[in-house]
């Protein structure tokens, strides 16, 4: 059985060449062909690094989105796309609008995966963001009840799980940053991923990040998925205590790079982490990535990153002789 | 006939270029390409469009839309003493994120805060300007307390310091004053807490109006008690704290009220009719010609051209209620 498989949370910073392409497209001096094109292009180059640096489970990096939310409302028949609203500081985002009953227009993201699994042997992970995060980061002028918005974006994200699945996806990721918003809407979230990941056959994975993982951890063994993806760095690592007290029933992918940080963690720090996660978890079910996805970074950080990632996981497995 | 305000934040940006002047001066403030003068005039060209829409749709009592303040949290704090600003947090159950001000050592009030931006929005608007702060216990309790160890020891220095704010608030001219404490809707038990710290600002507020108002959830269950409170006027989210609406029309209130009964975290629009004639299921309960109606909360949640349908929804509604009162 392989032990300290290594991925990626799902988005990879944008090259230059492809940021100018998206200002150009936004303003019609493109078209989408010719974007669509430099996507692939970008896509095709990340999904060579991966292989080149001996990542496991791949992603296809999300060059083709903006917000991950909103890339999928648009896809979505059903919602609108408002104007910008502001996150923090200087960034803003344009958030969708449920204004009618949701209905699914075709596979969303397929055709993406299907690109990136072509050009590698190795498995590329399916991405979908989840029901419960499409939800809270949408207005809802229509169902008049977060449920009802919730549970209806959970039955058509079941559709595309299982159109990601038909396309060959073995590992299906749910991505939920939104998790911890709300304490009290913990059983709703449980019971929205549920309605996605019902039947698939494919190994499940649900990822969420920045969020007080005390108050939630009574949560994790109720999550209907095979794998669990959190941010362990950022947080301090505070939470293998609680995990040594209270066992998880299930794999974990855990992030050792903060993708917060300008801050190249060298790969001494990095074997730190994953040898301070090995005192809790089996080495089969102990996956290694980032916090997040590192859109935020640029290229050559991300890239510097990953590579010692990679290397610290390999340094890991040689010390210890795992497969 | 029953007044209107707003309760602070509102877009500082919309989907035209024109509208996006303050984000490019930041990117390239940023950069280093213009100075702290070239953006602080940015900065006051769009509070100056915000104080216009506003004043174009009629509302009584405006603010000047916090456009300067990157949160609600590190904008008052990083100018006390002892206040370092530390890292992104996110901001109660919305998807917006603060700056944590981490407190290093006693906090103390040692520069005005808000007076300038207050003075530069005032001379802009027909309309009183109402300051706003962020109050004791949300600033205490949303903060990394590195020094007390206790919060109401941290919440008790921070009144200490925006009740000094307030003073000199109120010496420039501000007439109305309001303490947002959200807190409350997530920890009622703090009520006593926010108590002690408005006894303290109110000593400082002068003839001032001073206004609590609390957003992001209901009150149901210290309604009662808040009725107790140091303040001249009481606001409240109606909509995401639908829940208080039983108690507030079964218990009343003498204290004016604002009635935050338009939704500011959703872009779904309000019939004016149904707002008015909901609240005029109060008529008796409370004194709503001295009360005010206003959005749930700061209607930065929403893109700009939402916010001004939900300021034209609100005078509309107050109109309406005119008629029926």
């Amino acid at each position: 059985m392989s032990s300290l498989l290594t991925t990626s949370v799902g988005s990879f910073p944008k090259p230059d060449y492809l940021m100018r392409a998206r200002t150009k497209a936004s303003k019609g001096d493109l078209s989408p062909e010719e974007l669509r094109q430099l996507e692939e292009k970008a896509t095709a180059e990340w999904i060579r690094f991966q292989e080149d640096i001996g990542m496991d489970i791949l992603v296809d990096g999300e060059q083709y989105r903006g917000d991950m939310a909103t890339y999928f409302a648009e896809n979505i028949e059903g919602t609108e796309i408002s104007g910008l609203v502001r996150s923090y500081g200087n960034r803003y985002y344009k958030k969708p609008i449920v204004v009618d009953e949701l209905r699914l227009r075709g596979p969303i993201s397929v055709a993406w995966f299907e690109y990136a699994q072509s050009r590698t042997k190795k498995p590329v992970k399916g991405m979908i963001t989840g029901p419960y995060t499409m939800m809270d980061w949408s207005f809802d002028e229509h169902y008049g009840s977060r449920e009802e918005t919730c549970l209806a974006f959970a039955r058509l994200l079941h559709q595309e799980a299982i159109a990601l699945e038909r396309a060959g996806a073995k590992v299906i990721q749910v991505d939920e940053p939104a998790l911890s918003s709300r304490f009290e809407e913990l059983p709703l979230l449980v019971k929205a991923v549920g309605v996605v990941t019902n039947g698939l056959t494919a190994k499940t994975v649900l990822h969420t990040c920045y969020g007080n993982y005390n108050e939630i951890f009574e949560y994790f063994n109720k999550l209907p998925v095979d794998q669990l993806d959190l941010e362990m760095s950022n947080s301090g690592l505070d939470l293998l205590d609680r995990f040594k007290q209270e066992p998880l029933q299930k794999e974990i992918a855990f992030g050792v790079v903060d993708v917060h940080s300008h801050v190249i963690e060298p790969e001494s720090l990095i074997r730190e982490r994953i040898e301070r996660a090995l005192t809790i978890f089996e080495p089969p079910k102990l996956f290694i990535d980032p916090d997040c996805g590192l859109k935020t970074r640029s290229v050559e950080e991300a890239q510097a990153k990953l590579r010692n990632m990679v290397a610290a996981t390999r340094a890991v497995r040689r010390a210890r002789h795992l497969t | 006939m029953v007044h209107t305000t707003v309760v602070g934040n509102y877009p500082r940006i919309g989907d035209s270029f024109e509208e996006q002047s303050l984000r490019r001066a930041i990117a390239r403030f940023d950069k280093g390409e213009i100075k702290q003068e070239d953006l602080r005039e940015a900065e006051r060209e769009v509070v100056k469009g915000v104080l216009r829409e506003q004043q174009d749709a009629g509302i009584e009592v405006v603010t000047d839309g916090q456009v300067t303040w990157y949160d609600s949290q590190s904008h008052i704090a990083r100018k006390l003493k002892n206040v370092e600003i530390g890292g992104l947090v996110r901001y109660f159950d919305t998807n917006t994120y603060y700056r944590q001000p981490v407190i290093r050592g006693a906090v103390e009030w040692k520069e005005p805060i808000l007076v300038d931006e207050w003075k530069f929005a005032q001379a802009n608007s027909k309309a009183p300007v109402k300051a706003v702060l962020t109050g004791p216990v949300t600033l205490a309790s949303l903060a990394l307390d590195k020094h007390y160890g206790k919060r109401r020891a941290l919440a008790s220095d921070l009144a200490t310091a925006l009740a000094e704010e307030v003073r000199g608030l109120v010496r420039a001219g501000a007439a109305y004053i309001q303490i947002d404490e959200p807190i409350l809707t997530s920890h009622p038990e703090d009520l006593p807490l926010v108590t002690e710290g408005l006894d303290r600002i109110r000593a400082a507020k002068g003839s001032a109006h001073l206004a609590l108002f609390i957003f992001f959830g209901a009150v149901a269950k210290i309604y009662k008690d808040l009725l107790q409170a140091p303040v001249d006027s009481l606001g409240l989210d109606l909509v995401q704290g639908a829940a208080t609406w039983a108690a507030l029309a079964k218990i009343g209130s003498k204290k004016p009220l604002a009635l935050g009964v338009v939704d500011a975290r959703n872009t779904k629009k309000e019939d004016p009719g149904a707002v008015a004639k909901k609240v005029l299921e109060l008529r008796g309960a409370i004194d709503l010609k001295g009360s005010y109606l206003s959005p749930s909360n700061g209607l930065e949640f929403l893109p700009r051209n939402r916010a001004q349908e939900k300021l034209r929804i609100l005078t509309s509604a107050a109109k309406k209620i005119g008629v029926g009162a």
